[in-house]
């Protein structure tokens, strides 16, 4: 019976989308004095965070993932090679790590604008490197394309954000280092409230829904310090940059040039030659 | 003048080519942070460049038409500013002394831990986790 009521409903839909006009497009509204003056209680998150590393890694056995069996078996793995001193490179081709990874394992600075209807993370490596939540209540649009990032929804509750962010693609991973980790696989959510714990501390508490490689969602929380001298400022920073060197053309035009590797691994440059 | 331990000497000396590990944003687990090694050379390129910057550093080898070629890593220039560097650190000519963790594999490259450039005086070194606080000068 349900059935027939969904196929009803599904028919009875698709010709109201022929028979009504289209509906006008969904507007973001020019923002009022009132929603700039708004802005103002919220709390203050000014200034460059610097992440708390070595909690980082005091999580990786304080904080364990619940990894599925077969997977725990991959990261056990990784581990050891780690250990071992043969880190695989999870992120050693330069796509941004995306979520919840960048939130997991960043030794990089972050900055936090707010705009009306919006909060924006600025990380430091490169300009992908970056989250937009939205603030203004919308909802998750019913079928988003996949990103690094996904969608993040935010809203606050007091002097906390609650951030919901879905459509992260299956690649993107869940890692505990820059060399153990694994990819989410799909229906990946992530709900985060970061706060201020202290004036100058902000904390990120997540919780990582990943029914295709955790057996319950996981719990953890990522520690920033607010940095106010101005040699914290963020700083532009290509991480594909680092795949070549600055050298000169026979025109002596400044270009790059790849730096050339052998098996992976790059192997030394030649000297520059005289500009002519 | 080259402080190198008899060891790793004789494993630098096997190695004809200098490679490193992949350059690019990765775990740091290759280089043995155990080993303090220093090194005496002079700078062939400073890489200011994400997400590592990277010092290559000529060093007198067995083969005097042919200095040992190293590769020191580090941050990125964006965590090095913070630490009080800036790109013109080093410079190629500069002569250096070089403390370094050396890579697990015995090839001719570490994470620096402290560079001395003898040439302009300045001594550079930086550890993400002394900014673990807030409100750092």
């Amino acid at each position: 019976m349900r059935v027939v009521l969904a196929l009803l409903e599904l028919t009875l839909l698709r010709g109201a989308s022929t028979a009504v006009p289209e509906a006008e497009p969904l507007q973001n509204p020019p923002p009022r004095p009132a929603d700039w003056s708004a802005l103002s209680k919220l709390p203050d998150w000014s200034g460059v965070w610097t992440p708390f590393i070595s909690d980082q890694f005091r999580r990786m056995t304080a904080d364990p993932v619940p990894w599925k069996p077969e997977v725990a078996r991959q990261i056990a793995a990784l581990e050891a090679e780690e250990k071992a001193g043969r880190p695989k490179g999870l992120f050693v081709d330069c796509l941004p790590e995306g979520m919840p990874a960048w939130m997991l394992i960043s030794h990089n600075a972050v900055e936090f604008l707010f705009t009306p209807g919006r909060v924006t993370m600025l990380g430091e490596m490169d300009g992908n490197r970056l989250r937009r939540i939205y603030t203004d209540g919308r909802p998750h649009p019913p079928d988003p394309d996949p990103t690094f990032h996904g969608h993040s929804t935010g809203r606050w509750e007091g002097q906390t954000l609650i951030v919901d962010t879905v459509a992260v693609l299956p690649q993107a991973y869940i890692a505990v280092s820059e060399a153990v980790g694994i990819p989410n696989d799909g229906d990946l959510h992530v709900v985060e409230r970061v706060h201020l714990a202290q004036k100058d501390v902000l904390h990120d508490d997540l919780e990582i829904i990943a029914p295709r490689v955790l057996t319950r969602p996981w719990k953890t929380t990522r520690i920033w310090f607010r940095q106010r001298a101005r040699k914290y400022d963020i700083v532009e920073g290509v991480c594909l940059q680092g795949f070549y060197a600055p050298r000169t053309d026979v025109a002596g035009n400044a270009v790059f040039a790849p730096i050339p590797h052998a098996d992976g691994n790059p192997v030394p440059l030649a000297p520059e030659e005289p500009r002519r | 003048m080259k402080r190198l331990s008899p060891l790793l000497r004789a494993i630098a000396g096997t190695v004809l080519l200098l490679t490193a590990q992949a350059d690019a944003h990765h775990s740091f687990a290759m280089f043995d942070f155990d080993k303090v090694v220093t090194i005496t050379g002079t700078v062939k390129e400073f890489q200011w460049t994400n997400p590592h910057v990277v010092l290559w550093v000529d060093v007198p080898g067995k083969d005097p038409a042919k200095p040992d070629q190293w590769w020191l890593e580090m941050t990125s220039p964006g965590n090095l500013t913070r630490g009080g560097w800036n790109r013109k650190a080093f410079n190629p000519g500069d002569r250096v002394e070089v403390e370094l963790n050396p890579l697990r594999d015995g090839k001719l490259g570490g994470a620096l831990i402290k560079g001395t450039n003898r040439t302009t005086g300045q001594v550079f070194s930086t550890n993400l986790r002394d900014m673990e606080k807030p409100g750092l000068k």
